[in-house]
């Protein structure tokens, strides 16, 4: 009880990932379109949504899972009293479950409607600034949640297509 | 749930709630009024808008008044519509003396206002009043001058008669303006023509005013529609073309203006000028009622800060437990403890106090009912008489409007379906007029509104036979009475063949039940042939802070607002018995269906103990037993809605936190219930 709230610490974890993100702003490329995109970890690979759909990041808490529901949702969680839905984004991309570690996130997400969502990622890794002429198109996405690729640091990182990710099918 | 307050508080409450809004409009209607005077005074041209403000608050003033009863007032509002009629629409001159008088009625009003609630002192306003009235007729009857320059007009004389009382007044003022009159023609798509027209009319009222937008016949492809837009502008028929930037429109005079001649008036001298109109006594400025109108968003917002700070104080109370339990800092629990107990008391304090804010009675959702009973009697000329009762309940403000509409279907449905024409109730032997009552009354934590005719009941064959040719029930299908009746709830079911222009309007049982769900209530219906039907809505009477029972299956926790909960039991597996699968518990010599949360939910569960908790859940008539191992005490919660994708999970009304971080499920009773009633054999 005596130690810095969670919810601080975590803050504090987004706001460090965005300014290292502006501080490297000049140093790397800065020809044509910028993009931010917040990188991750699922299965040792990187993936990344854009910056601007990401509402905060935050550690593993409590999940209630909800009955009748896909088995891509993990459960519900309680975020200072909102309660959002945890999509397993591993299951969803089908990469297998895991149990979470120390370093499992939740990146919580804005949908389309004025809402928001938990997104379960074995790990953030930070914010990059990449321009257009990186970005290619992914080819053979089995579940259509990867579009793009962008290169980062000699890496290859999937672009999720948020949009596509939130919508379940029954 | 704080007890409800008497009749005779609820009363005076009707009347501050009057005097607050009427208030508000006298307030609006001095301002108009004084903007008026200005702009007569200074000679100028009135504006349209404020005439039409006046006339709304008049009207909306007689209506309230109606509403709450109060003659003299509505009286005297009806009058000044008139006026204030007759100035919209050109028949009564601005120079006319009955101006004046709509000055002295505000200032009636306000003396009036200040008498709500005493009967003598409104009683000698009555003279001074019906004088007041009487004036005000006979200026109003003065009539206006027609000249009849609009069959001068190059125009249409269709188009003329389409015109409106107002549109043709306003029409017949620019003329006397001297303004250019023309005719702006466009053709839109179909699809977005709303769009294509507003933008039109937009750019039009920049430079001058739209008097009236019409469609126009016309030669056009199916896919597109036509209009034309009566426009009046100082600008010329080139400098209108030149200036409107719209190159799909088509612009034409129907008459030339004159030249307008500038009207120079210094204001310095127009103060002077008019006589300041001098109130007849000294009006008090302070506000005569002690209420405030408050959005409700703003007690929502209001709410939730409470519903968090009660599930902070739960934390709190853990806290205190545990510092208790160890001796080492059990001086520590105690104090906080007491802490605890106090937040606890005045947090409550103010839970009642907002929920308290939040209730109106039923009375004004009963005037609306009554006033569209008026208007359907006329309509299908069935002679109803309606009797209410209960008005004085109250209700969670949001729940009383959500309410509004699935309460005027059913009084709909029972006028129109319900109640039979004159000749079939002569001829069973029933009083020639038919009879709605309507009756709210508060039942525990919830109230139900139940709305009854005596009309000839609903048949349960032709229902039957109805829902089979939708498919919804198979010739073989055996129902209860209570499931026959049921089927009316049924999407896309109306028992009359022919769909009526009254209740047929796309909307059906089934969204009436639909709405009252999404409010945790219930819908029931019982019907007797030839004796009538009654519908019941019962439900929560707030929907912000709710206790609940929380239950525990397993390490599953859920909670089930207590308002549903009717009784716990403990019962050993012995006791369940079974038929056709189902289980069913003997609750004092009724078969009382059981369902297990458990597998209900299909929630892997290891059964350990031979005793369960059967807790009997329902709203309205309906009961069932809901199976589960532990009960973990009730407790304060805010059901919130879930975020994410899956949407209205069936089964669940939302989630609570509890204590820290802990989401837990809230039971949709109303829909399990369904369920577990509907299903012919156990899961």
């Amino acid at each position: 009880m005596s130690e810095v709230s969670p919810s601080n610490q975590e803050l504090r974890d987004w706001d460090a990932l965005a300014r290292a993100a502006g501080d490297r702003r000049d140093s790397s490329d800065s020809v044509g379109e910028a993009h931010r995109l917040l990188s991750f970890e699922l299965a040792g690979a990187p993936y990344a949504v854009p910056v601007e759909r990401v509402r905060e990041i935050v550690r593993m808490r409590p999940v209630t899972p909800v009955p009748r529901t896909p088995e891509e949702i993990r459960g519900v969680i309680s975020l200072r009293g909102e309660m959002i839905e945890l999509i397993d984004l591993r299951r969803r991309l089908g990469l297998g479950s895991i149990e979470p570690s120390r370093r499992t996130r939740i990146i919580v997400v804005k949908t389309g409607d004025d809402e928001v969502v938990g997104l379960l990622v074995d790990a953030v890794r930070e914010v990059l600034r990449i321009s257009d002429e990186v970005i290619q198109p992914a080819t053979g996405s089995d579940t259509g949640a990867v579009n793009d690729l962008c290169t980062f640091r000699g890496e290859f990182v999937s672009i999720i297509e948020l949009d596509r990710v939130l919508t379940l099918d029954g | 749930m704080a007890p409800r307050e008497s009749r005779s508080r609820s009363g005076r409450k009707a009347d501050q709630e009057f005097v607050s809004e009427a208030e508000e409009i006298l307030e609006r209607m001095r301002e108009d009024y004084a903007d008026l005077d200005d702009q007569r005074a200074a000679g100028g041209e009135v504006d349209p808008d404020l005439i039409n403000r006046l006339f709304r608050s008049a009207h909306s003033l007689k209506a309230l008044a109606g509403m709450f009863g109060l003659e003299s007032i509505q009286d005297l509002a009806h009058h000044l519509e008139d006026i204030l009629d007759g100035l919209r629409l050109g028949r009564v001159s601005m120079d006319s003396p009955c101006v004046g008088l709509i000055d002295e009625a505000i200032h009636t009003f306000a003396n009036l206002l200040e008498s709500v609630g005493n009967e003598e002192a409104l009683a000698a306003f009555n003279e001074p009043v019906e004088d007041l009235a009487t004036r005000i007729a006979a200026s109003a009857k003065q009539a206006a001058a027609a000249g009849d320059e609009l069959q001068s007009l190059d125009i249409d004389s269709s188009l003329l008669r389409a015109l409106t009382e107002y549109e043709e007044h306003r029409l017949r003022e620019n003329i006397q303006r001297g303004r250019h009159i023309m005719l702006v023609g466009s053709t839109f798509e179909i699809m977005s023509f709303d769009e294509g027209l507003s933008e039109l009319s937009d750019s039009i009222r920049a430079i001058g005013e739209v008097l009236s937008t019409l469609p126009a016949p016309g030669e056009t492809p199916e896919s597109q529609i036509r209009f034309s837009l009566l426009v009046a502008s100082d600008l010329s028929l080139a400098e209108l073309t030149e200036a409107l930037d719209f190159p799909d429109a088509d612009v034409r005079s129907v008459r030339e203006g004159t030249p307008a001649v500038e009207v120079i008036s210094a204001p310095s001298e127009r103060d002077s000028a008019s006589p300041v109109p001098v109130a007849p006594e000294l009006e008090s400025l302070r506000s005569i009622s002690e209420t405030v109108r408050v959005d409700i968003r703003k007690l929502d917002e209001l709410m939730n800060l409470v519903g968090e700070l009660v599930i902070q104080r739960a934390s709190i109370g853990d806290i205190a437990a545990r510092l208790l339990a160890k001796p080492q800092s059990a001086q520590v629990g105690v104090e906080l403890s007491k802490i605890h107990k106090s937040l606890d008391r005045k947090l409550k304090g103010i839970q009642s106090a907002v929920l308290e804010v939040r209730m109106v009675p039923m009375r004004q959702v009963f005037d609306k009912v009554s006033r569209v009973v008026r208007s359907l009697r006329r309509d299908l000329q069935k002679d109803v008489r309606l009797e209410v009762s209960g008005a004085d309940t109250e209700l969670d403000k949001l729940i009383v409007e959500e309410l509004v509409d699935p309460l005027m279907h059913i009084v709909r449905n029972a006028i129109d379906h319900g109640i039979e024409p004159v000749e079939e109730r002569r001829a069973a032997g029933k009083d020639a007029q038919g009879c709605i009552k309507i009756n709210a009354f508060q039942r525990g934590n919830h109230v139900v509104i139940s709305v009854s005719e005596d009309g000839r009941g609903i048949d349960r064959a032709a229902l039957f036979a109805r829902a089979q040719s939708l498919g919804l029930v198979s010739a073989e299908t055996e129902l209860t009475d209570r499931e026959t009746l049921n089927l009316i709830f049924s999407p896309g079911l109306s028992t009359q063949s022919e769909v009526s222009e009254t209740s047929g309007r796309g909307v059906g049982m089934d969204v009436v039940r639909e709405n009252v769900m999404a409010l945790g209530g219930a819908v029931e219906v019982e019907s007797i042939p030839n004796r009538g039907t009654t519908i019941s809505m019962t439900l929560p009477i707030t929907l912000a802070i709710i206790q609940s029972l929380i239950v525990a299956v397993g390490k599953h926790r859920f909670a089930i607002p207590i308002n549903a909960v009717h009784e716990t039991l403990l019962i050993d597996a012995s006791e369940i018995q079974r038929s056709e699968g189902r289980e069913i518990l003997d609750l004092r010599g009724d078969a009382l269906l059981l369902r297990s949360l458990a597998k209900e939910f299909e929630l892997d569960v290891s059964r350990s103990s031979e005793k369960q908790f059967a807790v009997i859940v329902g709203l309205g008539e309906q009961r069932i037993g809901l199976l589960v191992d532990r009960l973990d005490g009730q407790q304060d919660t805010v059901i919130k809605p879930i975020q994410g994708p899956v949407k209205n999970v069936r089964g669940f009304a939302g989630a609570t936190e509890l204590g820290d971080q802990d989401a837990v499920l809230v039971v949709d009773v109303s829909s399990l219930v369904e369920d577990t009633l509907s299903k012919k054999e156990g899961a």
